[in-house]
């Protein structure tokens, strides 16, 4: 299953307060374009409040949008489409449901009766590790697996285009790396198109080969890195130029007439 | 004090069993000091206070009112009666409650018609629907299952709306964005999400239907544990009265114990 193409063009989003519309600041997004290639992988990082989970709520057709279209292979969204996967941060997993239940949900849609059903939402557990606890309750787990359980719901369901928003921004540092290499693995396996938002500039780097920069509310892509590692992306990626990458991209992060280093010399 | 279930406990079942233990009562070491102590100096009131037994009459006296109405037969035609009128007021009114709160939390032109209406009757309390209850359906059983279903449904109705108005976004983008249909969304994931909301409501329900029962049945009923305390009110027998009082709250009692433990299997993911 290969990725499908994301195409967004003229993308403006307002907030539901009208009260805030006479002087425009019930603008989330104004005027986005972007364009995702089919399998590419792309981090959006920005500073917080600046819009980039309403982008993924666009894309993911939770969200309708004031002016501007997306499409998702040609086809315009308007529901969400079902090609299209979501991971969120807070899990979102079902507590009524056990880990299995959880992804047997996203496997309905399909009708594939009760046993292969439930061979295959095994199967997508296997993946991430986490057969064993097929009976537990999402409550029973920890914060790592939980996140597992919703990937494999996921990509159990096979998306073409998978939004991740802030996935591992709750996790702790060496749950975060064991999962970053996890999603990389599945990634290499499936070759959906990824768009993974987060606010670590080393996660963008470490994951993308496309990292875009959002600036403060409301919302604009300002800057677009294309990452030319060979492929598949190794988790070593060192070297100056990417030192460099960095320090550019954190400087665009920075609100202007913060503190900086060099003030002092 | 109770205490929290250790946090890094492996096997989380045993904790939730123990949380949902805990929530079910004091242990029994309490209750039976409780009752017991309560029990002594009401006792030493009654055996050498001047206290006359048409005030407070004595716990062996009490008990002696409770065994007489066991061998009359009214105890048990009156529990009969009460339970009765108390049951069906209550599924009538939580049946009722649920899916008019389901709907109006839901369907934005049911919450507009109907929630303001449904605010301003909330707080009439049971009493005061007597009169009236007995106007529109006669001394017999049906102001009473009016009195109760009506009181029971506003409880519940405001409790499912309100846990309506709170289903969690992240559950419902979930689900459609895994390819949930709107039925399936209702039925497998708002439904699940209100059930606490709709179990407080009921809880509360249970509580409310034996207050509006007694209500009910204190003017205008032939039988019934209300009936029989406005009886022994007639002919002073305050023995009788104070076995009725206890029976009616431990029936109140043991009828929530049921529903919060039914409840707590029903709505197992919730043991906060």
């Amino acid at each position: 299953m290969r990725g499908a193409h994301v195409k967004i063009e003229g993308l403006t989003i307002r907030h539901g307060r009208s009260r805030d519309r006479a002087h425009g600041a019930d603008i989330a997004l104004r005027n986005i374009d972007l364009d995702l290639q089919p399998g590419s992988f792309t981090a959006l990082i920005g500073p917080s409040g600046c819009g980039k989970s309403t982008l993924v709520n666009a894309i993911a057709g939770f969200t309708p949008p004031a002016q501007g279209r997306v499409w998702i292979d040609g086809a315009q969204v308007h529901g969400p489409p079902p090609e299209v996967g979501v991971v969120f941060q807070q899990y979102a997993l079902f507590p009524w449901l056990t880990v299995l239940g959880n992804v047997r949900f996203g496997l309905k849609q399909f009708r594939l009766g009760r046993r292969a059903e439930v061979e295959r939402a095994e199967a997508a557990l296997a993946e991430v590790g986490l057969a064993e606890l097929a009976h537990r309750y999402p409550q029973q787990l920890s914060g790592g697996q939980r996140q597992r359980v919703a990937i494999a719901r996921t990509f159990a369901t096979g998306p073409r285009v998978l939004l991740m928003d802030e996935p591992f921004g709750a996790l702790d540092a060496q749950t975060r790396v064991d999962m970053q290499e996890l999603l990389l693995a599945l990634w290499r396996k499936r070759r959906a198109t990824v768009l993974f938002v987060t606010h670590d500039v080393d996660e963008a780097i470490l994951l993308a080969d496309h990292v875009r920069v959002m600036s403060h509310a409301p919302g604009q892509l300002v800057m677009h890195y294309q990452l030319t590692q060979p492929r598949p992306c190794k988790l070593s990626r060192a070297g100056r130029d990417l030192l460099m990458l960095r320090e550019d991209i954190l400087g665009l992060l920075r609100p202007p007439g913060t503190f900086r280093p060099e003030h002092l010399s | 004090m109770t205490q929290s279930p250790k946090p890094n406990s492996p096997f989380a079942t045993h904790t939730a069993r123990s949380v949902s233990l805990r929530i079910a009562g004091l242990p029994g070491a309490a209750i039976v000091l409780s009752f017991g102590l309560v029990l002594s100096v009401w006792a030493l009131l009654g055996a050498w206070s001047e206290v006359p037994d048409t005030i407070l009459p004595a716990p062996w006296d009490v008990w002696g009112a409770a065994l007489e109405l066991w061998y009359n037969g009214s105890l048990l035609t009156d529990l009969g009666a009460s339970l009765g009128r108390a049951g069906i007021g209550f599924a009538i009114g939580s049946t009722l409650g649920i899916g008019v709160g389901l709907l109006t939390g839901r369907v934005a032109i049911a919450r507009v018609m109907l929630g303001p209406v449904l605010s301003l009757l909330r707080p009439i309390p049971a009493i005061a629907l007597v009169p009236l209850a007995i106007v529109w359906f006669g001394i017999g059983e049906g102001s009473k299952y009016f009195v109760v279903s009506y009181t029971v449904f506003l409880a519940v109705w405001f409790n499912t709306h309100h846990g309506m108005q709170y289903l969690p976004e992240t559950y419902l983008r979930a689900a459609r964005s895994l390819g949930a249909t709107p039925r399936r969304e209702f039925v497998s994931v708002m439904l699940p999400s209100v059930a606490p909301h709709i179990l407080a409501g009921v809880r509360l329900g249970v509580a409310l239907s034996f207050l509006s029962l007694v209500a009910a049945e204190l003017s205008g009923a032939s039988s019934g544990l209300g009936f029989r305390l406005q009886e022994a009110r007639q002919y002073i027998r305050t023995d009788r009265m104070f076995a009725l009082l206890i029976i009616l709250g431990a029936l109140g009692a043991a009828a929530d114990f049921v529903v919060q433990r039914l409840g707590a299997k029903l709505v197992h993911w919730e043991q906060a």
